[in-house]
């Protein structure tokens, strides 16, 4: 009696250890990076609140959008994380400084990069934590991503070249499940928080993927509201991909 | 670059290998497997019926219980020259996202698609008009003028005034015009507050929104730029002993604006107060900061001189 007990809690764990594998194996993941040591006392004077309120949020939407969220606020979010991970990727999430640098060929090549955490107690070095769009792009090895988005100062602007590290051409008329967003401009905290606010209350607002990336974007960007730096630098979301994916995973 | 069909076959191959050493290794020890996409041991991997995030309740509102909610709609939909649906579908939302009350019509599409919407608040105000469909690029662009023109008119013709000179933005995403009256009070900003119009490239209307929150009284006695100036060197201060970053005051304004949370993380969640008057004041760090903060902006209190929030660019 006892032996056949053990056989039967042996098979349940082997089943239950099977199941738990396979979910996480056939799941698709959705990294959230947030870059918070850089902004925090140590080098600035105060916590910026901002990347845990980003970070707490695209988490949370993107497992109601369906995909398994994992990620990391703060130190985590390294280059060699970011990159070993991002193959197996379906979304993309990153909350951090990016910007439009010179391509190592120089100007007027673009080669977009975004910014690591860079670790406890330390600030951000360019030339030290810079994830480049040309790496990323090599990591992907040509794999397609369902949603990307770069909640950074100027990826969505036109000579970015993130979008291509994730294949995803600068049109708004792909018929693949592809969808990328980001800011033109330099961009205040506020405004990209509210934005994403809407955007995802949009997307998530209705069960079963009833509306589309583009919706939800055309929504958040209806509500208006959004403090900008300076008249140079209005707030401006951009997007390209295609019009009618919904989010769906895969 | 590779086809879509061969790449995207390469993930789930993995994911089946992950499968394969799961077993493996349940068949031995019975410790449950590391999934292949962990990358470290600090990541936070979520499990997603855990996740808990901002909601929005709701609760449907008909054209028979709320006949005015629908009329007002129906004018705002046409003012903009939005496209009418095959029906129409309302619901009285508590947005949890951006802490607001709203009374929302939707048009809705043949095949039950969303074509277009309308928001009013509490009073009535419209706050968000929009339309979901997508506009070809035109074989002419009209001009800012234009723009500027049919926004005007579409407002007037859907009840909103505007004050003001207007200002005429191009639209990256779509190559359409952003017109927008930025609201004033006592001759004074309202941080964010505005009426804005997006229209396409080809001269039609996609979105509206009226933003205006509401005022706390003035102070009756406001402190001075010195002064303001005064409190903003003692934060600097403050922050730079900590930090070791110095920053450098670029300019200051007076500006009605919402306190938040910016700095501060035990002023999260809290409720959304009325705006204040403030001195807007723009800072820019220099040395190590400086390479990836390009700009700090603070919210000194006009009338007792506390920072009250600001905001930060990345």
């Amino acid at each position: 009696m006892k032996r056949a007990a053990t056989w039967l809690v042996s098979i349940l764990l082997a089943v239950s250890t099977l199941g738990a594998t396979a979910q996480g194996a056939f799941a698709y993941t959705g990294h959230v990076w947030s870059n918070s040591d850089a902004f925090k006392s140590t080098c600035l004077g105060f916590n910026d609140t901002y990347p845990q309120s980003m970070y707490s949020l695209a988490q949370s939407q993107l497992a109601l959008l369906g995909y398994l969220p994992s990620g990391a606020l703060g130190a985590s979010f390294t280059r060699s994380a970011f990159l070993n991970s991002v193959f197996y990727d379906y979304a993309v999430y990153a909350h951090t400084h990016g910007d439009n640098y010179w391509a190592a060929s120089g100007s007027p090549n673009v080669d977009s990069g975004i910014l690591q955490d860079p670790g406890v107690g330390m600030c951000n070095s360019s030339s030290r934590d810079m994830i480049r769009s040309s790496s990323i792009k090599a990591a992907t090895m040509g794999t397609p991503y369902n949603l990307v988005v770069m909640s950074t100062c100027k990826l969505g602007a036109s000579n970015s070249t993130m979008p291509g590290a994730f294949q995803i051409e600068k049109t708004k008329s792909s018929t693949q499940r592809k969808f990328y967003l980001g800011y033109a401009y330099t961009t205040y905290d506020s405004s990209a928080y509210r934005f994403e606010r809407a955007f995802w209350s949009y997307l998530n607002g209705d069960p079963n993927h009833s509306r589309t990336v583009y919706q939800a974007f055309t929504y958040a960007q209806s509500i208006g509201g959004y403090a900008s730096p300076d008249s140079a630098n209005p707030f401006q979301a951009n997007w390209w991909g295609n019009p009618n994916y919904n989010g769906t995973p895969g | 670059m590779k086809s879509r069909k061969s790449v995207s076959a390469t993930r789930p191959l993995l994911a089946a290998a992950a499968i394969v050493l799961g077993l493996a290794i349940s068949s031995g020890s019975l410790t449950a497997a590391s999934s292949p996409l962990s990358v470290g041991p600090d990541q936070v991997g979520v499990d997603s019926a855990r996740v808990v995030g901002p909601v929005q309740n709701e609760e449907v509102i008909t054209a028979d219980d709320n006949p005015e909610v629908f009329a007002r709609a129906d004018k705002a939909r046409d003012a903009f020259g939005f496209p009418v649906g095959v029906k129409k579908v309302g619901r009285h939302v508590h947005d949890g996202f951006l802490n607001s009350n709203y009374d929302e019509v939707s048009e809705v599409g043949s095949k039950g698609q969303p074509l277009a919407l309308t928001q009013f608040d509490g009073s009535g105000r419209l706050t968000a008009a929009v339309r979901f469909d997508i506009a070809a690029p035109p074989a002419v662009r009209i001009t800012g003028d234009a723009a500027m023109k049919t926004a005007q008119r579409g407002l007037t013709a859907s009840g909103l005034t505007v004050i003001g000179q207007a200002r005429t933005d191009s639209n990256v995403a779509d190559g359409g015009w952003e017109v927008h009256w930025d609201r004033t009070a006592e001759g004074l900003a309202v941080r964010g507050d505005e009426t804005r119009v997006h229209l396409w490239a080809d001269g039609r209307i996609q979105t509206v929104a009226k933003v205006e929150h509401q005022l706390a009284p003035a102070p009756a006695r406001r402190l001075s730029q010195p002064d303001a100036r005064n409190v903003v060197a003692r934060q600097l201060d403050q922050w730079s002993g900590k930090g070791g970053v110095r920053y450098t005051v670029a300019d200051m304004d007076l500006e009605w604006v919402g306190p938040n949370a910016a700095f501060d993380a035990s002023k999260l969640n809290t409720a959304p107060a009325s705006y204040r008057l403030a001195w807007v004041v723009n800072v820019k760090p220099t040395g190590e900061a400086a390479d990836y903060i390009q700009l700090i902006t603070l919210y000194v209190d006009a009338g007792d001189g506390t920072v009250i929030g600001g905001d930060v660019v990345e």
